[in-house]
């Protein structure tokens, strides 16, 4: 039975993908371009030369990340939506204490600590939704939500304002010298993010199925009530998890400063979070099925914009073709469902 | 095995409804197996047979809530074709479900337009007025205004039947209406069923307690293990032929298997107290006060029944004890120590198990496997589990063991609690609560909804376990289920325990007066 | 200058004018999101309607030189977009969450994209802009009458909505049974209602509002279009429903909380006093939040929310 299900979900993401490739063809040619050459460049681009390979496997990392903390969450019945803020605000302090650090500590212990930064940044913008769950009920959906606005306002305020590099025009933090970033994999351009996203993820993997703790948040995540009987401390994992989850947000938004920007920059938002929850569901929480997904998307932003410069097509076409996706997805899981025979009307898939 | 037709008079001879062949399929089961059922005009036609039967199935069928895999279906001589509640009820057929279908948070006149007036606006004085003819007519009494969650179980039953005749249904399908009912409450019921048959209503009654089908019935039909096995007609019967068929009803409704009923065994019950309630208080979740001030004591290897209608306190007493629920005032001593608010965890490691009615709510998570869901309480425990990784051999291996002892059928320990049957669930959540060796078990209604084999093994399970001095709490609405296995009776009616005795000193009538508050 | 002029009539005429247009959007969208939940769907794909609304609206009214041509596009893009959310979640039963993001990552995708296609880097104002009527007598009132009675008719229309709604609500049939159908499918079901139309529907009247609302945005608060333009406001109209309890009136309250915090960020600048608009910007975040401990702590959220429903099922 799980064997059937797990083959049918990757063919279902497939179909999804093809799916929305063809509606994306059909747009392409009501507007009066050429969907062969759009998708040759947009493939051979990104999937075929040095270039989109490395920046590919290089966005690869923050998407890993935040999964993780996502899967964690939504297996625990407990929709984080709060990952953009989470993001924001482990990304900004590791851009405010990066450059301090780096001088005054040598660099694998800055780098670590820097890493422990951004995850404790996540953690803290996850910490009144979790107390507000767990204490009262508070629907996360919204608290997470709102978070995320009071997060996007409050790091630009402080990029603005107290954080803010006075040497420079632009509103940023200070640029961490070259030599004081994440270091990259041997024989690579690609840093070492990737490698720790992969070990999030794994890392998640086994959490979920082999101990204590995911098994807790298994019983939660499927049957609440049935949580609060067995004795399970549903307050403190329902803390533990938005934390964690909130922390791997964080995370992602170190790795970003430290390995992709250098700083922390007024108006940046890469979008991280909306974009994960639907790609999360497209795993089915399932840690090893978002690697390939995970890769796919990176591919799809990278190639995108590789593709955009040289066929002239606006960026925003891959979106299009995200969002098809996604929701062609979600029309196939009703159908996969149904062939898998799984019943019950949860609010998880 | 022929049915006995015996037409009263011209009027009655004619067919309101009538089924042929009707034959349902769920995954794994045939629950409805090419059953023929009819009601004439005026007539109460009872649908009896054990849990699982398939009765509710085939009025659900007859209500548009299931399609029928194969049969047919005609009402009132033309063929119909019911695809939904609302076709049913459009002719004329109203069904009053076992778990009510009102929406607690609208009020009663609320509830009845619902779904029924097509106008624009809602006129509820209108509805009131229409609600008040029917209550005149039928003796049915109850507030209009009410907010239906305020209302008691037997009062929101009400309101589903003058739902059903609001919307002009003849015939009326009444699934198990008496199961949340006190004794005196199914009187009252019986004589507006009465009352319904001489305006001309026709009315099936779907039971699987014999002596009410017997008393209300003009004829019923037998199902075992969905097919018909049996219809016989009572209509102007004598007092001798009535016993003959009885007879004839239980050979049917069981068939060759007889049910064991085991004698109560006298038995040496240590003078020693392991669980002491006093002066118990505590809300329910709607915040209004639902045990007030009880006391009683409870001693090792003893079985103390609570008897009483639903709703009257149980559940909260059930989760004050095993430390679900906060009490506002008294005292819970366990062997002299108090457990009271010390919480779930607490309670569990002092010994105290609690067996849940709510099974696939409370009890168990549906999604995981067996074997899971065996070790929900124990998972942090060695061998379950140490420095906390799960060990997957040893839950197996202590799964299996559970399964072979309590005869859980399922291919193996990793098989999904959502693919069992009702009755393997509940041998689960014994068996679960029994391996840890409590020293109270408190077991809310655990046989109910089981098949007659599931239940005699569970109740022989509990009395099993009561001799290794394992005291148990048995909170039950069905009086013979108290009187059968408990050692003492209690009755719980709103929040307070009226006269604690001996089982063997008390009689029915007794307790279904305390059961509404009757005292001598 | 200072603090004082907040008194003053011409300013709070603008201040509290602007407010009300500026909520407007949000007020149709969050109007609409109230039957959505009501009847148990939430639709977190609002965002991304109301931005095709924006973009479909501008274009066509661009094009037309109509702004009512703008708006009745609008309303029949969000029209379509809510069939799709609705075949997806009630027809199939498909997670509500995943549907959604997907319609807002699929419209702001789509209108971005389109928008570069049509007009490249260039952006383009509307030549006609959306009239206010003014009604008169009642304009005349000191502060308030000129700031509400002298508004645009889609303004009036958001105003007239909330009690319309608040009677279909709760003193109509159809009412009824949505606030059955949200708190109750089952028992709704049994009843003879057809729990999928009522959800359908209700759908379907939230898209529209939203896509109206969008229209808006671009054609009647401002006239032009850009990326994202609507900024979250979709979400927000989300929070405001929580935040109102799911009733109408309430949920204008939230809805102009929003606009004056967004107006109060410009007009103190203008005022010269000191303060970063992204502080003011964030209060109704914090707002919300602090107003969900406080007041809906103890509320009902409607018991279906989010669940899908089967006949036979649960």
């Amino acid at each position: 039975m799980i064997q059937i299900s797990r083959y049918l979900s990757a063919i279902s993401s497939g179909l999804a993908i093809l799916a929305a490739l063809a509606t994306g063809a059909v747009l392409l040619l009501t507007v009066g371009l050429n969907p062969a050459r759009v998708y040759y460049e947009l493939f051979s681009r990104g999937m075929a030369t040095h270039l989109g390979i490395t920046e590919t496997l290089i966005k690869m990392a923050p998407i890993l990340m935040v999964s993780s903390g996502l899967i964690l969450a939504f297996r625990a019945g407990l929709w984080n939506i709060g990952i953009e803020g989470q993001f924001l605000i482990g990304a900004i302090l590791v851009g405010w204490a990066a450059p301090t650090l780096i001088r005054v500590l040598p660099h694998g212990v800055a780098l670590l600590i820097l890493g422990l930064v951004g995850f404790l940044g996540g953690l803290l913008w996850a910490v009144i939704p979790a107390v507000l769950k767990a204490r009262w009920g508070l629907n996360e959906i919204i608290t997470t939500l709102m978070m995320n606005f009071v997060g996007l306002n409050l790091t630009t305020w402080l990029v603005k304002g107290p954080l803010r590099d006075q040497t420079v025009v632009p509103p940023q933090t200070p640029v961490i010298p070259l030599q004081g970033r994440l270091p990259f994999v041997p024989f690579t351009r690609i840093h070492i993010g990737l490698v720790a996203g992969i070990i999030c993820i794994l890392a998640i993997y086994i959490i979920i199925k082999k101990t204590t703790f995911g098994f807790q948040l298994r019983v939660l995540g499927e049957n609440r009530k049935a949580a609060i009987h067995s004795n399970i401390n549903v307050s403190r994992v329902t803390i533990l998890v938005l934390l964690i989850s909130g922390g791997f947000a964080g995370l992602a938004g170190a790795n970003d400063v430290l390995g992709v920007k250098g700083l922390f920059q007024a108006e940046w938002n890469p979008g991280y979070g909306f974009a994960s929850i639907p790609l999360v569901c497209l795993a089915n929480f399932n840690g090893l099925a978002v690697i390939p997904l995970s890769y796919f998307f990176s591919f799809l932003i990278v190639g995108g914009e590789l593709m955009s410069r040289a066929a002239g097509v606006p960026i925003f076409f891959v979106q299009v073709i995200e969002g098809l996706m996604f929701l062609y997805f979600a029309g196939g899981e009703y159908f996969r469902k149904r062939k898998a025979g799984i019943h019950g009307a949860s609010i998880l898939l | 095995m022929e049915s006995v037709e015996k037409p009263m008079n011209s009027e009655c001879s004619e067919y309101v409804v009538d089924m042929k062949g009707i034959t349902k399929r769920f995954p794994g089961i045939l629950a409805n197996d090419h059953i023929d059922f009819n009601l004439r005009k005026g007539e109460i036609h009872t649908l009896l047979g054990e849990n699982g039967a398939g009765k509710t199935t085939l009025m659900n069928v007859l209500s548009g809530m299931y399609q029928p895999d194969d049969g047919e279906i005609s009402v009132k001589g033309k063929p119909a074709d019911i695809r939904s509640p609302h076709d049913a009820l459009a002719l004329g057929i109203g069904m009053v479900y076992q778990h009510f279908t009102l929406v607690p948070t609208l009020s009663v006149v609320e509830n009845i337009v619902l779904g029924y007036e097509s106008h624009l606006f809602l006129d509820l004085t209108k509805a009131e007025k229409g609600l008040k003819g029917i209550m005149s007519e039928t003796g049915l009494g109850v507030d209009p205004h009410a907010t239906v969650w305020h209302l008691s179980v037997g009062q929101q039953q009400r309101v589903e039947i003058i739902k059903v005749l609001y919307r002009g249904s003849e015939v009326l399908v009444l699934d198990e209406p008496t199961s949340v009912l006190t004794p005196f409450e199914a009187e009252e019921l019986f004589k507006i069923l009465k009352k319904l048959i001489l305006v001309e209503k026709s009315v099936i009654f779907i039971t699987h307690k014999l002596e009410e089908a017997v008393r209300i019935s003009d004829r019923i039909t037998v199902l075992r293990q969905g097919k018909k096995v049996e219809e016989i007609e009572l209509r102007g019967l004598k007092e001798i032929d009535a016993q003959r068929r009885m007879n004839q009803i239980i050979r049917a409704m069981f068939g060759r298997i007889q049910i064991p009923h085991t004698v109560r065994e006298s038995r040496d019950i240590s003078e020693k107290t392991v669980l002491m309630v006093r002066e118990l208080t505590a809300r329910n979740d709607m915040g209004f006060e639902a045990l007030r001030g009880l006391s009683f004591t409870l001693r090792r290897g003893e079985i103390l029944g609570i008897a009483g209608v639903e709703g009257n306190g149980q559940k909260e007493l059930a989760e004050a004890i095993t430390g679900r629920r906060k009490i506002k005032k008294g005292e819970i001593e366990l062997d002299g120590t108090s457990i009271a608010n010390k919480g779930i965890a607490c309670a569990s490691r002092m010994g105290v198990s609690y067996v849940t009615d709510d099974r696939m709510g409370e009890g168990c998570v549906g999604n995981l496997s067996l074997a899971e869901n065996m070790i929900l309480k124990g998972f942090q425990q060695e061998p379950f589990s140490k420095y906390h990784f799960l060990n997957r051999r040893s839950i197996a291996q202590h799964s299996s063991r559970l399964m072979e002892e309590f005869n859980i059928k399922a291919s193996d320990p990793w098989t999904r609690v959502n693919a069992l049957s009702g009755g393997n669930i509940q041998k689960l959540l014994l068996a679960r609560e029994l391996s840890t060796h409590p020293r109270v078990l408190v077991c809310c209604n655990p046989t109910h909804g089981l098949d007659a084999m599931t239940t005699r093994f569970i109740r022989d399970r509990i009395k099993a376990e009561t001799r290794q001095g394992t005291a148990v709490i048995l909170i039950s609405s069905d009086l013979d289920e108290i009187l059968e296995l408990s050692d003492r009776v209690g009755v719980l009616f709103r929040g307070e325990i009226l006269s604690v005795s001996p089982s063997d000193e008390v009689k029915r009538e007794e307790i279904g007066k305390l059961m509404l508050g009757i005292r001598n | 200058m200072g603090l004082l002029s907040f008194f003053d009539e011409a300013f709070f005429v603008v201040l509290f004018g602007t407010s009300l247009r500026a909520s407007t959007p949000l007020l149709l969208a969050a109007l609409g999101e109230t039957y959505t939940e009501r009847s148990g769907i939430l639709n977190l794909g609002i965002e991304g309607i109301m931005l095709s609304g924006a973009f479909g609206g501008f274009v066509v009214a661009l094009f037309t030189e109509s702004i009512l041509c703008g708006f009745i596009t609008g309303v029949l893009i969000g029209l379509v977009l809510a069939l799709i959310t609705g075949f997806l979640t009630i027809t199939l039963r498909v997670n509500q969450i995943v549907v959604g993001l997907g319609i807002t990552i699929f419209g702001s995708g789509m209108t971005s994209f389109l928008f570069r296609i049509l007009f490249g880097t260039r952006f383009p104002t509307l030549p006609v802009m959306a009239t206010k009527m003014r009604i008169p007598l009642v304009a005349d009132i000191p502060y308030f009458g000129e700031a509400i009675f002298n508004q645009h008719l889609v303004v009036y229309l958001a105003l007239a909505l909330i009690p319309t709604l608040h009677i279909l609500l709760y003193w109509t049939n159809f009412g009824l049974k949505i606030r059955a159908v949200g708190e109750n499918p089952v028992s709704a079901d049994a009843a003879g209602v057809n729990v999928a139309r009522v959800r359908h529907i209700c759908l379907l009247l939230g898209g529209m509002l939203a896509g109206l609302g969008g229209a808006f945005l671009a054609i009647g608060d401002l006239s032009f279009f850009v990326s994202n333009m609507t900024l979250g406001r979709g979400f927000i109209a989300i929070a405001i429903v929580m935040l109102g309890k799911w009733n109408p009136y309430w949920v204008l309250l939230g809805a102009i909380l929003f606009g004056v915090t967004q107006s109060l960020s410009s007009g103190l600048q203008v005022l010269g006093v000191d303060v970063r608009p992204e502080f003011i910007l964030m209060l109704p975040y914090v707002a919300v939040i602090i107003a969900l401990v406080f007041i809906a702590r103890n509320t009902f959220l409607p018991s279906a929310l989010g669940v899908p429903y089967r006949r036979g099922e649960g």
